[in-house]
């Protein structure tokens, strides 16, 4: 078997994992405190790759991203940069696709923890960045687990965009489902087979840890 | 009283649908034909009145929706070697014929002079090339065959981009996002008369020639036989060959 879409899958998920920490984390900060009509609509644009079909953001990308025209044309020339038919344009894709998995639960958690919490520690003298990483992560660390966690899943189910916008390049940008796919319409079913199961394994494994993992943080006091 | 009405009329809705379905011919046709199938249905409905649903896919890929029960009457493969493994396994009950021959060539949306390809496509100024997968789309077979036989394989495997069917070429090629792409001569014709294309044929001496076979399958034998038979005399007709002929395909 050839393992390379395996580790290609495990790179993009973990790339667009660690990528999307460092934006979701400030982004659901944000997004937490208070109200208004341009907040609804950022958290609208973040939350709808939940229900939008892949093959529209695949299509848009493929049209924003032609080194022919546009966008694709200045990354091109200025920084010979394609996003098309590469591992960057995937990486990209995919954290867009996954956004909400990382903010939403982040933020859902910020909100439930008590404000007396960051209270407390605004009237010790810490700061709000100080409170942010020393008080409230701490306390949500559950829900920052179950991001985690959701977001690297969720990467590792990726196909719609990835079979649009990919071009299926062996050690490139052909991931596992895109390998899976390949090997079916090849009547190729005994790898077909093998990728499926190794898939169904590692999602299963991961899905069981958030389970355990959240039913050990809910005897915590502060759930 | 409502309800009984709403219940009555979606029973009518769904025997008009399963009739519906019954009359119209259901066609797995190979996605170089994507243009071309147009032209066919709308001549064979004025000739026959029957209706056709064409189904397009590659041709790998429709093979494998067939031996896994999709039930399509007429089945149009852009080779011979597809049809004739349904033939073998069954789920067809006449060996396969030769509908057309195709013709490949390679194109680009860019202002390129694409005569002297081989030698092109070895240059910086050409990014990414698309074939369709060689394993399920015969064009992708014949276009990795004519690299292969042009000897730059090895130079150009780096830029190779693949397309599930030689309709996700076209798509790339007309949005640009590849420098160049190898498709069927019939996307030219149908392509949108804003995007001028520049192609060049491959040379008909780098590829196993495009036999393009046909079949009535199992499901059609059985359930339409009367409308797939005369779909299948009508492909093979003069008025066909010449539709065939004016996309760019030949025909004997």
């Amino acid at each position: 078997m050839d393992w390379s879409p395996i580790w290609l899958t495990l790179r993009l998920a973990a790339i667009t994992t660690a990528i999307l920490l460092v934006i979701g984390l400030p982004v659901a900060y944000w997004l937490s405190k208070g109200r208004s009509i341009f907040k609804i609509v950022i958290e609208a644009i973040i939350t709808m790759p939940l229900v939008l079909p892949p093959s529209v953001l695949g299509f848009y990308l493929l049209i924003a991203f032609s080194p022919q025209h546009g966008l694709g044309l200045w990354l091109q020339q200025h920084f010979n940069i394609q996003f098309v038919f590469s591992f960057q344009g995937l990486v990209l894709a995919s954290v867009i696709y996954s956004m909400p998995f990382m903010i939403g639960p982040i933020k859902s958690a910020l909100q439930q923890l008590p404000i007396s919490l960051s209270q407390a520690s605004y009237t010790l003298g810490k700061t709000e960045l100080q409170t942010f990483i020393k008080v409230l992560l701490p306390n949500m660390r559950a829900s920052l687990l179950t991001a985690i966690v959701l977001t690297f899943a969720h990467t590792l189910g990726e196909f719609g965009v990835v079979l649009m916008i990919g071009g299926n390049i062996p050690n490139v940008t052909r991931v596992a489902s895109i390998a899976i796919y390949d090997s079916v319409e090849n009547m190729d079913y005994a790898t077909a087979n093998s990728y499926s199961l190794l898939l169904f394994a590692i999602t299963f494994v991961i899905v069981i840890a958030v389970f355990v993992f959240n039913k050990r943080a809910a005897k915590s006091p502060l759930e | 009283m409502k309800f009984k009405k709403l219940i009555l009329t979606s029973l009518l809705l769904f025997f008009a649908g399963i009739i519906a379905h019954a009359q119209t011919l259901q066609v797995a046709v190979a996605a170089n034909l994507q243009s071309v199938i147009k032209v066919l249905e709308a001549d064979f409905k004025k000739k026959t009145g029957i209706e056709i649903q064409p189904i397009i896919g590659s041709s790998g890929n429709l093979v494998n929706q067939i031996k896994n029960g999709a039930p399509f009457d007429v089945f149009l493969s852009a080779d011979i070697s597809f049809p004739e493994a349904l033939y073998k396994a069954g789920f067809s009950m006449d060996e396969p014929v030769v509908y057309t021959w195709g013709n490949l060539i390679v194109c680009s949306e860019q202002k390129i002079d694409l005569k002297n390809w081989p030698n092109l496509l070895q240059k910086g100024k050409v990014k990414k090339i698309a074939i369709a997968n060689p394993a399920i789309a015969p064009y992708g077979k014949a276009a990795e065959e004519a690299l292969i036989k042009t000897g730059i394989m090895n130079s150009v495997k780096p830029k190779l981009v693949y397309g599930e069917s030689i309709a996700q070429v076209n798509t790339y090629i007309s949005t640009g996002v590849v420098t160049v792409g190898f498709t069927s001569q019939s996307f030219i014709k149908d392509a949108d008369p804003n995007t001028k294309l520049y192609w060049a044929p491959v040379d008909a001496s780098l590829y196993t020639a495009i036999q393009q076979g046909m079949v009535i399958l199992k499901h059609g034998k059985e359930n339409n036989f009367d409308q797939a038979q005369k779909f299948y005399k009508y492909i093979l007709s003069p008025s066909a060959k010449a539709i065939f002929t004016e996309y760019g395909y030949h025909v004997q």
